[in-house]
């Protein structure tokens, strides 16, 4: 019994090892190692740069290193070994992985470090421009307010984006806060980026000024609903502008009801395809700094001078959310339930 | 020799100073005396660091804000009707987990998935609303609010109940089985939304989340209820004292009858006062006028007062003018409901009578025919209908359900329960005392955030007041043995 | 020999009753005190109240019980005696459904009956005093009484008050000084515990009381008053078992006497008939006297 098992196995195995060598004549392979699998977003990922690889003819290959900064070297060197044209790298420890990416190029393989950064000098670097999300925020922010109290709900205090977040924000407000135009009266963190905490923060916020808030810059969208309900008890909602990201769906409904004016969305699906058809030149032999939408980063820790290409995500407002529904992110129902007018989109 | 088992037997009570004597007369539990005391404490703390925040920390401004009295009760933001008002809504949601939490400590057993578990019901409740019953009765059809509380209600007792049998009649230690549900419910809550927020809620299921207006006792009704519920205070001291006549038991001092009653009505009063003291926010009477007609009187303007009128026709915040109290709140009304049933089954009935004795002793309560096993499957499934219920205040209230809803509130629950003087070697915790618990919580988070202090300090604070209560209430029991 | 001799005329009865209850009486009583003639007759009129048949029960490789087999007439009080560790409370626990048994049969008015948990028992009118007394340390006098059956107002909530009367009628028959009824039983002496515990046995019209131990923090004064309250409720018809070290006041209150020693019953005695020079030998030594009839704990050569 055992042994017939064995022999299907065996033959199983060496068929698709005869079609792998038969795809790899065709084209180049490029191959991607994952930091973890555990989150949802990285199988959505997988999928598209395979799809977009395949698509161009070449090969897919990949390994998870489920969560463990050791297991993603063992799997680099399993790669490598496997001679593909370019390695993508999701990296768990931006540090920790740079002997890696050495032997990388010193087997003459290029590198790209795919929505984590680490600073080699060689690898080109592709993700959304995290800063620029903020930045993003505070313009839709401004452009509705121009002047008045605003607050700032941040996200958890232990989250780095958390503060890379409000950076952002904090250079397109800089001028009109110097100005005397614009008035930070709250801002706090708020535990686990959880909505229910936010809510509460914005209450005491709402208490303590005696209801004098024009603006709110909410972090992420779970927030952003925990600061609508807080405005609505008062109601405020609709009248002061609040921000948010992540493109949620509910979100997405409240940018149309006019609760809420900007989610700031970062469409992993778009990341995904640039990376893709990034690693397909590459691998054809294009030089990083001839990829198109490439420009010069040095904003990492060590200040390493790399090739990037940084993605502007999109700001969804009451404008654009056709685009969303275009794209099939959300249905029509979903991002209009309960609208009544207004809403080109919505029609 | 003699002395000691004489006193022991015939208590000397001439020798009682005045107070001890106040307090054996009218049996005040003073443990909870000094809870409020601590509670009154930390209020009043926080009313004056806010107002010197208020005035930029220039004493003598404080000072005059506190003779104007414009402000709060001691010059800040904190003993505003309006903090109070919200403080409690902020509370109700971990107060009613807390009642049941208690007697499941005091049975000696724990729940530690009920965060997890309020995420689950919540989100489960809110697929039910927005993707089911939303696009096909239509949206804001008046079954949905019911069959969506009912889901709550439902799921979160079968949930208990499970936790319960396992624990009970598999055997498997509660920490064990709540441990694992902590982190299941939490991953069956993200499959059911595919982890996305769900909102919003329907229109009347949100009023039990004390945002909308329509969840809003309002001043006459407010009043009315705290004339009931004092009404129902007296009764119990009357029908109490008529009961130990029968048997002719000693009574109590008719002085001391009378101070409690007029104690509890005062509190009652009190409370309602401050309820019906927080006006309507300023749009939300703009736009009730509109919509109902409502002629605004004219006024002069002024920036801080609460009321509205118009000033030409243009419509302004003015001193005196239309003006709307909100009462008592949906959320807190069921959460003081919660506790006075919750109180009701844990002394008067045989149920919670056999809840204090199997945590006591569990093999004498399991000798006298308790039959403990499905004893535990009960109270394990009461704590899940409890948590039905806060999750039904939790998801109107953010008026979205999300799969972080609930996290890390089992802290909070066992934190507000053990605060409150319920002690996890069992057999001993007060429905109240772990209600009042959550609010000093709830107070210590919320007076920060007010002061805008950063939310590392919170944790760092309410950690130490969870560890500084129990040993004071370690020490407070030493004492009095 | 003595086993068969005390067996099978008892055995026979019971099969006949369970197929026809009504002609029982007659038919059992002659059979049970032929049996026992030889050695010591016992009360001849009526059915045990209780008897306990070949009752074994193991933990984990211990043999605590190992088929032993008592029995108890009314208005009769049984002193169960033995070293510590022999069984006693074992045996009695699985009559009070806090053990359930591996082996054996339980006869209560010679109907066998099924005793799976301490309800079962209390059903049976079993009340147990247990040596660990058994009392839910946080709750007063009264709670601890009336657990398991409180009583209640009209509108089936506690009556506390109702309940507190109670308990102090039943308690000033134990211990007239006792007047600690709003503590909670952690709060009182040992003495004061264990009356309390005593109260709730007697308090519910038990026919089978069981004592184990009862008297072991007692002072004099309560002991004899308890020694009173045995000789009044055995007047009253109540069968007791009555375990106790202590030989003067079994000799005194019972009228037979069952040792056992490593879980078996080493024999069975009326208390006029043996002294207790006697007693303690089948305590100790396992030597079963003349007036006794023995067990299969005996050693066999007295047998
Ligand atoms: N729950 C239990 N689990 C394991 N062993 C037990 C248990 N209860 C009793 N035993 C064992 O059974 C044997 C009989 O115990 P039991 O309590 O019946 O003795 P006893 O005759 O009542 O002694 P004492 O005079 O000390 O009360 C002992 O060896 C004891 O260790
Ligand atoms: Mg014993």
């Amino acid at each position: 019994m055992k042994n017939i098992l064995k022999a299907v196995l065996a033959g199983a195995m060496l068929a698709t090892a005869m079609g792998g060598t038969a795809a790899m004549a065709k084209g180049k392979t490029i191959a991607v190692s994952w930091k973890t699998f555990q989150e949802e977003r990285w199988k959505g990922d997988e999928a598209t740069i395979k799809a977009a690889v395949e698509a161009a003819g070449d090969k897919y290959i990949s390994a998870d290193a489920q969560g463990s900064a050791q297991k993603q070297a063992a799997d680099i060197e399993g790669l490598i070994a496997q001679k593909p044209d370019v390695i993508m790298v999701v990296a768990f420890d931006s540090d920790a992985i740079l002997p890696s990416i050495k032997k990388i190029s010193d087997a003459g393989i290029k590198s790209i470090a795919y929505d984590v950064q680490f600073e080699d000098p060689n690898a080109l670097y592709i993700t959304f421009d995290n800063v620029g999300v903020g930045r993003i925020m505070a313009k839709e922010i401004l452009k509705a307010k121009p002047e008045g109290n605003y607050a700032f709900i941040k996200g958890d205090k232990g989250d780095p984006n958390a503060t890379f977040l409000f950076q952002g924000q904090m250079e397109v407000l800089k001028a009109a806060m110097d100005a005397g135009k614009i008035k930070n009266v709250c801002e706090t963190f708020t535990d686990g980026w959880k909505p229910d905490n936010a809510q509460k923060n914005m209450e005491q916020c709402l208490t303590s000024t005696k209801n004098k808030v024009d603006a709110v810059l909410s972090e992420n969208d779970g927030m952003a609903s925990g600061v609508v309900a807080a405005l609505k008890a008062q109601g405020l909602a609709g009248q002061v502008p609040v921000s948010g990201q992540d493109g949620d769906l509910a979100a997405i409904n409240r940018v149309a009801l006019g609760t809420q004016t900007v989610s700031v969305w970062k469409d992993t699906a778009q990341l995904g395809k640039a990376a893709a058809d990034a690693a397909v030149a590459m691998a054809e032999g294009t030089a990083i700094d001839k990829l198109p939408g490439v420009a010069k980063f040095n904003g990492g820790k060590k200040k390493v001078e790399m090739n990037s290409i940084l993605l502007a995500p999109t700001p969804i407002t009451k404008a654009n959310i056709g685009d969303a529904i275009k794209a099939g992110h959300i249905t029509k129902d979903q991002a209009c339930a309960g609208v009544k007018d207004g809403v080109d989109a919505c029609k | 020799m003699s002395i000691p088992s004489a006193s022991s037997q015939n208590p000397a009570l001439d020798n009682e100073g005045a107070v001890k004597r106040f307090f054996r007369a009218t049996e005040i539990d003073t443990r909870m005396l000094g809870m409020i005391a601590a509670l009154v404490l930390i209020w009043c703390i926080f009313d004056v660091w806010s107002g010197l925040h208020l005035h930029n920390n220039l004493v003598g401004e404080w000072f005059q804000g506190v003779i104007s009295g414009s402000d709060g009760l001691l010059g800040g933001t904190f003993l505003t009707p309006r903090n109070i008002w919200t403080l409690l809504v902020q509370t109700s949601s971990i107060a009613v987990m807390a009642s049941g939490m208690v007697l499941l400590i005091v049975m000696r057993q724990l729940d530690l998935s009920v965060g997890s578990m309020l995420s689950l019901v919540a989100v489960a409740s809110g697929v039910l609303q927005v993707y089911q019953l939303g696009p096909s009765l239509g949206v804001g059809h008046p079954a949905i609010w019911l069959l969506a509380i009912a889901l709550c209600l439902v799921l979160g007792t079968g949930i208990g109940a499970v936790n319960g049998t396992l624990t009970a009649y598999a055997k498997i230690p509660a920490f064990i089985v709540t441990l694992g549900g902590l982190i299941a419910y939490k991953g069956i809550a993200f499959y059911l939304a595919s982890g996305e927020t769900v909102a919003p809620m329907d229109q009347r299921f949100e009023v039990f989340g004390g945002g909308v207006q329509q969840s809003w006792l309002g001043p006459f009704w407010s009043w009315m209820l705290g004339l009931l519920v004092c009404a129902g205070i007296i009764f119990a001291i009357v029908n109490g004292r008529r009961q130990r006549r029968r048997f002719n038991f000693p009574l109590r001092p008719v002085w001391a009858e009378v101070f409690l009653g007029l104690m509890g009505s005062a509190i009652v009063l009190g409370l309602t006062n401050v309820m019906n003291s927080y006006p309507w926010p300023y749009n939300l009477i703009a736009n009730y006028a509109k919509d109902h007609n409502v002629t605004i009187p004219p006024g002069v303007e002024n920036r801080d007062g609460n009321a509205i009128c118009m000033a030409g026709d243009q419509i302004v915040h003015c001193t005196n003018g239309l003006i709307y109290y909100t009462g008592y709140s949906l959320p807190v009304l069921v959460a003081l409901g919660v506790g006075i049933v919750m109180s009701f089954i844990a002394a008067r009935t045989s149920f919670g009578r056999y809840i204090y004795a199997t945590g006591g002793n569990p093999e004498a309560a399991e000798l006298s025919g308790i039959n403990t096993k499905w004893l535990t499957v009960k109270v394990f499934a009461l704590m899940g209908l409890l948590v039905g219920i806060s999750s039904v205040i939790s998801s109107a209230r953010l008026n979205a359900a999300t799969n972080a809803l609930g996290a890390s509130n089992e802290l909070y629950v066992i934190a507000a329960t053990v605060i409150g003087g319920t002690s996890l070697a069992g057999g001993v915790g007060t429905i109240y005392g772990a209600m009042l618990g959550a609010l000093v919580m709830q107070s210590i988070i919320s007076g920060m955030s007010l002061l805008n202090l950063p939310a590392a300090y919170q944790d760092i604070v309410v950690g130490g007041v969870l560890v500084l209560a129990v040993w004071l209430d370690q020490i407070y029991s030493r004492r009095v043995k | 020999m003595a086993k068969s001799v005390k067996k099978s005329p008892v055995k026979k009865p019971v099969a006949r009753k369970a197929a026809k209850p009504a002609v029982i009486e007659t038919h059992e009583s002659p059979a049970v005190v032929k049996g026992a003639e030889p050695h010591a007759p016992t009360k001849a009129n009526g059915t045990p109240l209780v008897e306990m048949k070949d009752i074994s029960i193991a933990f984990g490789g211990i043999k605590a019980v190992d088929h032993a087999s008592i029995d108890l007439y009314p208005g009769e009080v049984v002193g169960l005696l033995g070293h510590n560790g022999a069984g006693k409370s074992t045996l009695i626990k699985i009559l009070s459904g806090a053990y359930k048994r591996d082996h054996g049969q339980i006869f209560v008015n010679g109907q066998e009956v099924t005793i799976a948990n301490p309800r079962d028992a209390k059903a049976q009118g079993i009340e147990t005093i247990y040596q660990t007394l058994a009392l839910a340390d946080n709750v007063d006098a009264a709670a601890n009484l009336y657990l398991g059956r409180e009583l209640k107002t009209p509108l089936g909530t506690l009556d506390d008050v109702a309940m507190e009367a109670e308990t102090r009628k039943v308690m000033h028959r134990l211990n007239p000084n006792f007047r600690r009824f709003k503590e909670p039983v952690s709060k009182l002496s040992g003495g004061q515990r264990q009356s309390v515990a005593i109260a709730r046995a007697i308090h519910f019209n038990a026919r089978i009381l069981i004592m184990d131990e009862p008297t072991a923090a007692l002072g004099p004064q309560e002991t004899a008053q308890v020694g009173e309250l045995i000789k009044q409720l055995k007047a009253e018809g109540l069968g007791i078992f009555l375990i106790s070290h202590d030989l003067h006041d079994v000799f005194d209150l019972s009228d037979r006497l069952v040792v056992m020693k490593n879980g078996k019953v080493v024999g069975t005695a009326r208390t006029s008939d043996v002294t207790h020079d006697d007693v303690l030998g089948m305590i100790i030594a396992g030597k079963c006297p003349k007036g006794a009839i023995p067990g299969p704990g005996a050693m066999k050569q007295v047998a």
